[in-house]
């Protein structure tokens, strides 16, 4: 398990992509946050199609899809692993439903009921701002009649890297939306990630050592992640 | 556990890949796509959760393995990988606005690239039998 804090958007970006690419086969839970706050634009969004990208401290397009988060008081968590970990295995949808179950046990903890959203519509949802937050799918973790995870998946290489954003609070670009200080008005990140940390281990058996960043993954980081602040791939789309 | 996603058997006119590419020989080129699985990993049998297709420009040169473009349903982005090396001589360029032809037919009107491979051996990829061994391996 690695966190990093306050970290700058390039680098949590490349040290992700390090981890996914990461060749020894192992389980990677990962906890951060951004410095300065910063909006990520899913791999496929256009930039027009995010108003709200302009406003922030800092732009970034991930190489997982879905929609724009703006990381500002909020967790992000990313898992890579093997495709074929039990984690991960089978058809997208069902990797979905493990990884949320393990992060509604975690929820729990703070009593927050949090469920998949299922068939119905959202008090969240707005179809013109271009954020996760406000587009939702069955699959997603919901409380309070607002999303409240915001989750994307990338499948490379035989590794999957799942991205996830919880928000302990609203942002100007992220309204209307379920956070955990509405719940537990003070909740800290690193709670909520310890909470994430023993529901994993507990649910898929997984042994996490707590680390930071080695000396390769953070070179590896740090060239990688230029190109995720660069203008020709931000603007790419 | 048998792969019980799809009834159809695959086609034995072409050759597969782990990745769930398939290529597959027509005249000197050679056609790939995705196979029914992979469109069923990633959209969970909705055709409407395939979202988003990036194809290689013509004339680009691939290496056997290496990604030629990405696919993305609601919930994910997956690389395509071409199964051999060669060059690229056209794509289908409609799949991008049409991503519901994946679901309906991958194995025709579904084709992503052409090209023209470098070798036209195909003998170290899977025939639609071992793919399908594969496949229930992998489920079990």
């Amino acid at each position: 398990m690695i966190t990093t804090w306050g970290a700058d958007p390039a680098f949590n970006m490349g040290l992700d992509e390090a981890l996914t690419l990461s060749r020894d086969g192992g389980v990677t839970l990962r906890f951060y946050t951004w410095s300065p706050d910063t909006l990520s634009l899913g791999y496929f969004q256009k930039v027009r199609d995010v108003p709200g990208c302009e406003r922030t401290g800092a732009l970034v397009r991930r190489i997982t899809g879905g929609g724009a988060i703006h990381h500002v008081h909020e967790l992000t968590f990313s898992i890579s692993a093997p495709a074929s970990h039990p984690l991960y295995a089978g058809v997208i949808a069902e990797s979905y439903m493990r990884v949320h179950g393990a992060l509604c046990t975690a929820l729990a903890t703070f009593e927050i009921d949090a469920q998949l959203r299922g068939a119905r519509a959202l008090a969240s949802d707005r179809k013109t701002t271009g954020m996760c937050f406000h587009h939702s799918t069955d699959l997603d973790i919901v409380w309070d009649d607002r999303k409240g995870v915001g989750s994307a998946q990338r499948r490379t290489r035989g590794r999957v890297l799942h991205h996830g954003s919880i928000k302990l609070a609203t942002s100007s670009l992220e309204g209307e939306i379920a956070t955990l200080r509405a719940r537990a008005p003070e909740l800290a990140v690193h709670d909520v990630a310890e909470a994430i940390k023993h529901s994993f281990r507990t649910a898929f058996a997984l042994d996490f050592e707590t680390a930071v960043p080695d000396a390769d993954e953070r070179t590896a980081a740090r060239e990688l992640g230029k190109r995720y602040v660069s203008h020709d791939f931000v603007h790419s789309r | 556990m048998a792969d019980t996603r799809s009834k159809t058997s695959r086609p034995d006119d072409r050759r597969y890949c782990e990745t769930h590419e398939w290529i597959k020989p027509d005249g000197d080129t050679m056609l790939i796509g995705i196979t029914d699985f992979a469109v069923v990993e990633l959209s969970n049998g909705n055709e409407g959760d395939l979202v988003y297709c990036d194809l290689p420009e013509v004339g680009r040169i691939l290496k056997a393995g290496e990604t030629f473009g990405e696919i993305e349903s609601v919930k994910a982005v997956a690389d395509l990988n071409c199964p051999v090396a060669g060059e690229v001589i056209e794509i289908n360029s409609s799949i991008e606005e049409h991503l519901e032809v994946l679901s309906k037919d991958p194995w025709k009107e579904g084709w992503l690239i052409r090209i023209r491979p470098d070798a036209k051996s195909l003998d170290k990829l899977m025939d639609a039998k071992a793919y399908e061994k594969f496949l229930a391996e992998k489920a079990h």
